[in-house]
């Protein structure tokens, strides 16, 4: 007998399925992201770089009258896929990323644990599969609002500026490009972030590890490879693996002479890695050995 | 009056001794300290494949003691020992108020000084215990073939000590900001890779403002080469001068913490 | 008799939140309990006067010194906190001797001690187990056993008996009650009165941050018993049992409930009320199936309390 199906009383009517049973998990997430202080101050800082790229369309359409500000008729603001992979894919943005991932998610599930409350969603109606929805869905959100949500105002505002649809003829994929990466980016960082947010009750440990991991890899790729000089050790960096996959994306030189399969094969591992541990970490009752 | 200030600061230590004795159980016990514990030998890891990769190889092979000095500020000073710090220097307070467990401590006859104090002291032992495991293992790995060259040792002595005056800088810099935020790790994270790794390539005495500053100044200056980045535009203050900017920052910031926790009240989150 | 705690004009906000307001008492040895629903300051008030919090305005005093920061007053001083919290990698064991030692006791003390107060809770077979892996009422009882452990002269208990059962809480009620014969001043916060009932007649009664009783229980029974109580019986012929109570004086008002069978009953002397059923019951041959009385909780109580 399914959990919709036991009660004191019968229904006689029909079991219906909501539509999106995980909604309430994310609207709630999101609300409880948006209450913290610091965020409040945070996410529209991280929302600067978006706004200066923006500037920077605008002002590619109007060189003449900026050329003042620069010495020689250096095409430095050139839109195509190149200053799109340098919002999205360049070093700074995984960093805002990470940050923005450590406010939304570091209590997603280490919370739920601490407070006993797998038990309390699980006695509802709520599949594993919608409670993992939900809570990725609040992920998904913050750094769509971040890589997909401006990178698509970016080619409707050059389209808009531009007042023709050349930019687009030139470049008919990049808005493909753009949801790929941020699919990409998205998924990579709601795997990992939900994974180490099962990890540990405690939030603050949580915080520290998404930063410390994701910082760490970086140094242990810079410490071998200037031992090595071999390039293959940017496979133990997140940031150049997702850099990697994001310029072949763009259609751009990868930044690592390695195959860029190798760096996303990476990226699909951890993830893997990150289902197993949450399926079964992520349970109505908990077993104290 | 004399006796009696004797007195209180017999009482005073005696009770630090225990809550010290407490906690340094506790920490020692915890799944955390494991975890980190095996973070902290990561860099033996690294140490053991550049050595592994040494003995196969034709290549000339670069100085172990290099390779060492280097990974220490690298691995350890710009990386492992701020995220020690700073999360069991959060810890000494905000562990205790998460957890609802401070009205236990402050239900006992010892000062909340003393209690701050000796927990502050019990986890700053454990991780400098845990990084000079880590850093004597790497140095053994690394310097396997010169480890009858005893003047190899001192440089060994010195980094674990510039390492340990660091985690009790930071440590006490950070109970002092887990005792005055409740969401202390962001301010933590920020200022540990933002304010201290950018702070000191400042060029006169803006650089003064880093507590990362005055531990380097204690490490000798690498000639150019592929670290010297790390230590580009530092001017670096006399090592007597570091390390009493050091222990006076860590004075001040056990003080302001000590203070505040004294005067604070902290209303637990139903 | 000397009050052991004294406070003058204690009030503390929570934000714009009043917790306590002007609470002006003195605490003599002995059990006090304090009575209050959910919400009206019990907690507040213990944390004041054991320290944990500080006041916004007024003062607390300990023994006629000043508690908060006063640490040196915690050797006498045990405190049973509300909150379900402990150091969960602990054994039961650890945790108590961990706390002892803050007590600045000898080793041998400090086993002897934690020994003794885990007998006392009945946790002594339990007490290598991680606490992590404690029932409700095991933890409780933890909590109990480290505000006794260092036989403190004053002991603060905050909801003592949540989650414990029913033997439980007898064990406990009956072990408070042994404190009193040692001239022990013990101060027991709860909602539930016959629980208060049980180990004092000295009471305190709280209701939105303000004392508005305090004294023998009698004096409060008294003025329960004239607030007049609703109780339901269900039975086979409710019509019959109603044309009996209405002969009665103490029977202010019956009325026939929306449910089948069922009479609401309204009456000013329960002890009266209680005793006349089964001699009508038997008298007329009716059947009772269900007594219940909806009112039948502090809050109602408090409500006519205030009203009054």
């Amino acid at each position: 007998m399914t959990i919709k199906e036991k009660g004191y009383t019968h229904w006689e009517g029909e079991f219906l399925d909501k539509k999106f049973p995980w909604w309430p998990i994310t609207r709630y997430g999101i609300k409880l992201t948006f209450r913290k202080k610091f965020f409040k101050l945070i996410f529209p800082l991280s929302l600067l770089p978006a706004v200066v790229f923006l500037a920077g369309i605008y002002v590619s359409e109007r060189l003449e009258d900026f050329k003042f500000l620069f010495r020689d008729s250096v095409p430095i603001l050139q839109i195509d896929p190149a200053y799109f992979k340098t919002y999205l894919a360049e070093g700074f943005m995984i960093f805002v990323m990470v940050i923005i991932v450590i406010f939304c998610g570091s209590g997603l599930i280490s919370d739920d644990l601490k407070h006993n409350a797998l038990q309390l969603y699980f006695s509802r109606p709520l599949k594993k599969r919608d409670y993992f929805l939900g809570k990725t869905a609040v992920i998904v959100f913050f750094l769509f609002l971040l890589t997909l949500v401006p990178g698509l105002i970016f080619i409707i505002m050059k389209l808009i500026f531009a007042g023709s649809f050349k930019f687009f003829l030139s470049y008919p994929w990049l808005p493909l490009s753009v949801i790929a990466y941020s699919i990409l980016v998205t998924a990579f960082f709601s795997f990992y972030t939900l994974f180490i947010s099962s990890l540990n009750k405690n939030r603050r440990y949580v915080a520290i590890l998404i930063f410390g991991i994701y910082v760490g890899s970086d140094i242990l790729r810079e410490i071998f490879y200037d031992i090595f000089h071999n390039h293959y050790f940017s496979l133990l960096s997140i940031r150049a693996n997702i850099q990697q996959v994001g310029a072949v994306i763009f259609d751009q030189r990868t930044p690592y002479p390695i195959h860029w399969i190798l760096s996303l094969l990476v990226l699909i591992a951890i993830c893997i890695l990150a289902w197993f541990v949450l399926k079964k970490k992520v349970r109505g009752v908990e077993i104290v050995k | 009056m004399a006796q009696n200030s004797k007195g209180k600061l017999s009482f005073f230590l005696i009770s630090l001794k225990d809550i010290y004795a407490f906690f340094f159980f506790m920490g020692k016990k915890s799944k955390k300290l494991k975890l980190f514990f095996l973070i902290s030998i990561i860099p033996v890891v690294i140490a053991l494949i550049i050595k592994i990769n040494q003995f196969f190889s034709d290549r000339t092979p670069i100085q172990g003691i290099y390779i060492f000095n280097n990974m220490t500020v690298v691995m350890y000073l710009q990386f492992l020992i701020l995220l020690l710090a700073l999360f069991y220097g959060t810890s000494v307070c905000s562990e205790e108020v998460e957890g609802k467990t401070l009205t236990y401590l402050t239900s006992r006859p010892v000062s909340k000084s003393a209690l701050l104090i000796g927990k502050y002291a019990a986890y700053t032992t454990l991780i400098i215990v845990l990084t000079t495991i880590g850093v004597t293992l790497s140095f053994f790995v690394m310097n396997l073939n010169d480890l009858l060259n005893f003047s190899l040792y001192k440089i060994l002595l010195r980094d674990v000590a510039v390492l340990s005056l660091g985690l009790i800088c930071y440590t006490s810099f950070f109970t002092f900001i887990g005792t005055i935020m409740r969401k202390s790790i962001l301010f933590g994270l920020i200022f540990s890779f933002g304010w201290e790794n950018v702070i000191q390539y400042f060029p006169g005495s803006t650089q003064r403002f880093a507590i990362a500053h005055y531990l380097k100044s204690l490490l000798p200056v690498p000639k150019t080469g592929r670290f010297s980045f790390l230590m580009f535009r530092l001017e670096p203050s006399p090592p007597l001068v570091s390390v009493f900017m050091i222990l006076l920052i860590t004075g001040v910031f056990l003080g302001l913490a000590c203070a505040l926790f004294s005067w604070k009240e902290y209303i637990f989150e139903d | 008799m000397k009050p052991v705690i004294e406070t003058q004009h204690l009030s503390k906000w929570y934000g714009n939140v009043l917790g306590l307001s002007d609470v002006t008492l003195e605490i003599e040895p002995g059990i006090t309990g304090i009575l209050g629903p959910n919400g009206a300051g019990k907690s507040t008030f213990l944390k004041l006067i054991t320290g944990q919090i500080k006041p916004n305005i007024g003062t607390c005093s300990v023994n006629g010194k000043k508690i908060w920061n006063n640490f040196s007053l915690f050797s006498f001083i045990g405190f049973c906190p509300e909150q379900d919290a402990f150091f969960e990698e602990l054994t039961g064991w650890q945790f108590m001797t961990g706390l002892l030692k803050l007590h600045h006791y000898s080793p041998a003390e400090r086993e002897t001690k934690a020994q003794k107060a885990l007998e006392i809770v009945e946790l002594v077979e339990d007490k290598d187990r991680i606490i992590k892996s404690y029932s409700r009422g095991m933890r409780q009882r933890l909590k109990f056993a480290q505000a006794i452990a260092h036989d403190p002269e004053i002991i603060v208990l905050d909801e003592p008996l949540n989650g414990l059962d029913p033997l439980g809480r007898r064990k406990i009620i009956r072990l408070i009650k042994s404190y009193k014969g040692e001239g022990r001043t013990i101060m027991v916060s709860s909602h539930v009165l016959p629980e208060i009932e049980a180990m004092t007649k000295r009471i305190i009664l709280i209701h939105q941050g303000k004392i508005f009783a305090q004294g023998d229980i009698h004096y409060i029974r008294d003025l329960i018993e004239t607030h007049p109580h609703i109780i339901s019986i269900k039975c086979s012929d409710p019509r019959l049992l109603a044309s009996n109570f209405i002969q009665e004086d103490f029977i202010l008002n019956v009325k026939f409930s929306s449910q089948e069978n069922t009479l609401l009953v309204e009456t000013n002397n329960r002890d009266k009320f209680f005793s006349l059923i089964p001699a009508l019951s038997v008298k007329n041959n009716i059947e009772v199936e269900e007594i219940t009385s909806p009112d039948d909780n502090l809050q109602a109580v408090f409500d006519y309390l205030v009203g009054k």
